[in-house]
């Protein structure tokens, strides 16, 4: 019968570790004597209207019901093109001559056939958004 | 079913902004409606004016205005309580309106009564409002060197203060330079130096390890402003070049007034948080007489026991949980050091040594506090 005696590698440390604590316990004390009261202040006061803000957006039917619609491909879309439409739009007008103005301005504006559909893009949103809020008052939410 | 807080404290804040957000479904069905009454438009984060009273924080980071710290659903109105009908199930509001409740939460909170004591709004200074914190630095800014002492009368609010001050005021001296010409004593009422007893074991040496000298069984009787002695009940007379105090407090008059309770503390259910003999009344904060400390962590807790318990008697006709006397009161030990202590109706406290990441954690606590009274900590 032999007998084994227990040997360094059978220890749940070795040298590393101790090491890597020894690291780690400065990490922590270097972060304690950088941080001031002024920093913990400053901070927890972020952190907390932080949440705050984020419990009101969460909690907020609005917000949560855009983002739904957001998440639909063809609204991922339409933001991409709207976005386009403003970039493209601001370097359009900052090179356009300023317009008349008068009647004859407006008209000539409205007869570009461009501008006609983007009207009946916003008559489209404006006539769905109305029947919307009907819907929304009639049951009352 | 008509719900009503009254009161725009720790408590009743808390109460309403998590009835609200139990209850949201309700709400908006119309079957519930949350209105609160309270006596001010503006909500003070209270434990700062300690910080105020040592040129920590400054009075105007104390204040949020209370509107913006309810929940929308709940219908707020600024006109405190001047009579409670409880027999009735009504109020009738300062401004002569009358409130009727299904349920009632009456949170209307304590207050110091220095003037109960004769000389101590004369000859001592304290903390509990903003203009006497800001007093209290003042003096202590222009304060050469001599004997401080410090009294505590009962019972009051907060009942780490008196402890929290003395290490407080050992800093504040230590960092004008003046501590050794300062000598530094504590009074306290009851044979020990806390109504804790494993704080005022703990308080013991560390007292001890800064230099304060103490003296128990010692309450205060009257304070001679012009020749500054402090008398006690005892019959032991201490003089003073400064004299900071930690007044007796009461519960609100309106209470006292309606026969509620004696000295303004409400008789409380110490589990269910139920006025005595009113089963739809419902008592919250300072403002109940349990055997617990009247700090804003204990309303916090009592709070979130209550509004539980009417959120679950709304939806299924039955409370879920008992108050279990929890109480969490940070201890600020000096040298940016903290500790904490955590009780319940079984358990004693027991005092950890105090540390930097407690005292950051306290400093932050006084920015959370904003989250805690919306109802989300």
């Amino acid at each position: 019968m032999t007998t084994q005696t227990p040997t360094a590698s059978a220890s749940p440390f070795n040298e590393n570790d101790l090491q890597r604590l020894v690291e780690f316990a400065q990490l922590v004390t270097s972060a304690q004597d950088a941080m001031s009261d002024d920093m913990v202040n400053r901070l927890a006061s972020t952190m907390s209207e932080g949440i705050s803000l984020l419990d009101r957006l969460t909690r907020n039917d609005g917000l949560t019901h855009l983002l739904r619609e957001i998440d639909r491909p063809e609204n991922q879309r339409f933001i991409i093109c709207m976005s386009n439409a403003f970039t493209q739009a601001s370097r359009e007008l900052a090179t356009a001559p300023p317009l008349g103005g008068g009647l004859g301005g407006l008209l000539k504006l409205i007869s570009d056939p461009g501008v006609q559909e983007g009207l009946r893009l916003l008559a489209f949103v404006g006539s769905r958004m109305s029947t919307s809020l009907r819907e929304v008052h009639r049951r009352g939410l | 079913m008509r719900i009503l807080v009254v009161g725009g404290g720790t408590a009743g804040t808390i109460v309403a902004n998590n009835l609200s957000r139990r209850l949201t479904g309700e709400i908006r069905a119309g079957k519930v409606r949350i209105t609160m009454l309270s006596a001010s438009d503006r909500h003070m984060y209270q434990p700062g004016l300690l910080y105020v009273a040592f040129g920590q924080m400054t009075p105007d980071q104390l204040y949020r205005d209370q509107a913006s710290l309810l929940e929308p659903t709940i219908e707020f109105h600024v006109d405190p309580v001047k009579q409670f009908q409880l027999d009735k199930n009504k109020v009738v509001t300062e401004g002569g309106k009358t409130h009727e409740y299904d349920i009632l939460v009456i949170a209307t909170g304590s207050r110091m009564v220095p003037e109960e004591t004769p000389g101590m709004t004369e000859g001592a200074e304290f903390f509990y409002t903003e203009a006497s914190a800001v007093k209290m630095y003042k003096k202590l800014r222009e304060f050469k060197g001599g004997r401080v002492m410090v009294a505590v009368g009962v019972p009051h609010k907060c009942p780490i203060a008196p402890v929290e001050v003395m290490f407080s005021l050992d800093d504040f001296f230590k960092a004008r330079g003046i501590r050794d010409k300062v000598q530094l004593k504590y009074h306290y009422p009851i044979g020990r130096l806390h109504t804790i007893e494993n704080v005022a074991k703990w308080a013991k040496p560390e007292f001890e390890r800064i230099g304060v000298d103490t003296e128990t069984l010692f309450n205060i009787k009257e304070i001679d402003a012009k020749n500054k002695i402090m008398k006690s009940e005892e019959g032991t007379e201490v003089e003073y070049d400064l004299l900071i105090v930690i007044p007796a407090h009461r519960g609100m008059e309106v209470i006292e007034r309606d026969n509620l309770g004696s000295g303004g503390w409400i008789p409380t259910d110490r589990y269910s948080l139920k006025m005595n003999g009113h089963d739809n009344v419902y008592v919250v904060g300072d403002t109940t007489n349990l055997p617990v400390s009247k700090t804003g962590s204990a309303a916090h807790f009592q709070a979130e026991a209550i509004s539980e318990n009417i959120a679950s008697i709304i939806k299924v006709g039955e409370p879920v949980r008992d108050y279990d006397g929890k109480v969490y009161c940070f201890i600020e030990a000096g040298h940016d050091k903290a500790t904490y202590a955590m009780f319940n109706y079984l358990n004693p406290p027991d005092l950890k040594p105090p540390s930097k990441p407690m005292h950051w954690f306290k400093i932050s606590y006084n920015h959370m506090y904003w989250t805690s009274v919306r109802g989300l900590l």
